[in-house]
């Protein structure tokens, strides 16, 4: 019954808090325990409680996500160049993540003599935490949200924005030379691509007149002419093209790793770190790389929403969520094997092409595409 | 005008691309060709040059395969009232002169190549270690 109008779509949840609020008083134990907080007129406790299990379960997620990300990118690198990858760690090499992680916690911290400590231990931090925040408003799923912002893309874009600065920190205050090439490398890469990154969005933001990331899906929901579904990527495919480009440039990947590249600079802004500190920086890129690819999902690729929702029999009801969760996954985990196998194809670019690239033919293309995506919206087409 | 001239359609990117997905799905003839080492081993050709062995009848310890050594890794030691060489195989390089110079066709290169060891002494192979039997294995 409960499932059966959520699959209709008669009861849609703005948020988890509401749908665990709903599970809890469906079961009938939330009445109990708010009874129990009431008695020391504590509410707002439950409440909080609530908030936390919800962002415990969402960082426990990101963070095997993270750790499956990085056996998966050594496993895509190993079938390309008709190698193994890693084997012997667990099956087929999955507990090897583990290993790497026990080995770096068991890792000497080094701060360099010349360094400048309290920033050099505040750079990891700064990286990481927001790679961690840009999760919040991204729905998973229908109602798997931990806040519906109705700025939500706005909030993602100025989230993400704040790792220039924590790389420009790590470089800095490494006092090496190589840290500060590579800083300033990846400095200008994330400032000349979060323009054409922005303004493609943008044109996704003019068909659905919401910022807000559920909007946006909700748009995206149902077919054209019953097979097409109505992504964002069959109105926009320039406006796809670019915002894939300018997200992999920002993820600093391959072939715009331009913040690491190992050939030339040693290890770019984290050359001189080690240990926990590194780690962070590590789980960090792929935080990056899958909340990337899950922007990617959301805006073009119709995240949650189920195209062919008529195909599957009523009796799957209880399932939406769990559907929707899998669907998801699965469109964000395409999304994160292009960017490793566009990785293991091309080499690295120059940095003059690059900058170029930005500035001369990306912009542009992008305002093009905003303009007549204008133009067609002003004229009624959509 | 340079610009109308550019792929814009990336096209060598994208074969590149086609060529690395056919490697991850193994399309044609693209194996796996790396070997889990320790748990299985690449078949050693029978001329592979790995650690040294002499016949324990045909050595006559005349000191050729010493004085031809590039490296000086050979020494001649007496065993047993006889004088037999002996292999610092951390000094080797494998080139096989000393096999080639033995005027009795006494020395030998098996094919083991696991030669790892714990410190410099056990690395100079004596000849109770390299000394094989010929009649005895008949």
């Amino acid at each position: 019954m409960l499932f059966l109008a959520m699959w209709t779509g008669d009861i849609m949840f703005a948020n988890t808090y509401e749908l665990i609020v709903f599970i809890l008083n469906y079961i009938g134990i939330y009445d109990p325990i708010y009874n129990v907080f009431k008695m020391f007129g504590l509410e707002y406790l439950l409440r909080i409680i609530i908030v936390l299990v919800e962002i415990a379960v969402l960082f426990v997620f990101i963070l095997l996500t993270i750790m499956f990300l990085t056996w998966m990118e050594r496993k895509v690198v190993a079938m390309v160049q008709a190698r193994y990858g890693p084997m012997v760690t667990g099956p087929r090499g999955l507990l090897q993540p583990v290993m790497d992680g026990v080995k770096l916690i068991g890792k000497e911290d080094i701060i360099p003599a010349k360094a400048d400590r309290w920033v050099f231990t505040l750079a990891p931090f700064l990286i990481f935490i927001p790679a961690l925040l840009v999760f919040i408003p991204l729905p998973f799923g229908e109602s798997l949200i931990i806040s519906d912002l109705n700025v939500g893309l706005l909030y993602i874009i100025a989230i993400s924005a704040i790792s220039p600065i924590a790389i420009l920190m790590a470089g800095w205050a490494s006092n090496n030379k190589y840290s500060l090439m590579g800083a300033v490398r990846a400095v200008a890469q994330d400032l000349s691509y979060t323009i054409p990154l922005a303004l493609s969005a943008i044109a996704v933001v003019l068909f659905t007149g919401s910022l807000s990331t559920v909007d946006i899906v909700t748009a995206q929901s149902g077919t054209w002419f019953g097979f097409i579904p109505k992504w964002f990527i069959f109105l926009q495919p320039l406006g796809f093209i670019l915002f894939l480009i300018a997200s992999i440039a920002e993820m600093g990947r391959i072939p715009f790793d331009f913040q690491e590249s190992e050939s030339e600079l040693v290890a770019g802004f984290f050359t001189e770190y080690s240990g926990m500190k590194f780690a962070m920086f590590f789980l960090a890129e792929y935080a990056h790389l899958f909340s990337v690819s899950a922007i990617v999902v959301t805006l073009f690729l119709g995240g949650w929403s189920i195209p062919f929702l008529n195909l599957i029999p009523a009796t799957f009801a209880a399932l939406v969520p769990i559907i929707s969760l899998v669907v998801f996954v699965i469109k964000t985990y395409a999304i994160i094997f292009f960017a490793m196998w566009l990785r293991d194809t091309v080499p690295r670019m120059r940095i003059d092409q690059l900058l170029n690239l930005g500035w001369k033919t990306m912009i542009p293309l992008a305002l093009l595409n905003l303009l007549v995506t204008a133009l067609l919206m002003t004229a009624g087409v959509f | 005008m340079t610009w109308i001239s550019k792929d814009w359609a990336m096209g060598g990117i994208i074969k590149g691309l086609i060529v690395t997905l056919k490697h991850v799905f193994r399309v044609g003839n693209r194996p796996t060709v790396t070997v889990q080492y320790p748990f299985e081993r690449m078949k050693v050709q029978p001329r592979f040059r790995g650690l040294h062995a002499v016949d324990e009848n045909a050595c006559i310890g005349c000191g050729i395969c010493e004085t031809n050594c590039p490296n000086s890794t050979i020494t001649i030691v007496k065993h047993n009232t006889n004088w037999y060489p002996q292999v610092n195989v951390g000094m080797c390089l494998f080139c096989g002169i000393c096999v080639d110079v033995c005027p009795m066709n006494a020395m030998k290169m098996t094919g083991n190549y696991e030669l790892a060891d714990y410190n410099r002494e056990s690395l100079i192979y004596g000849p109770d270690r390299l000394l094989f039997n010929k009649e005895v294995n008949k």
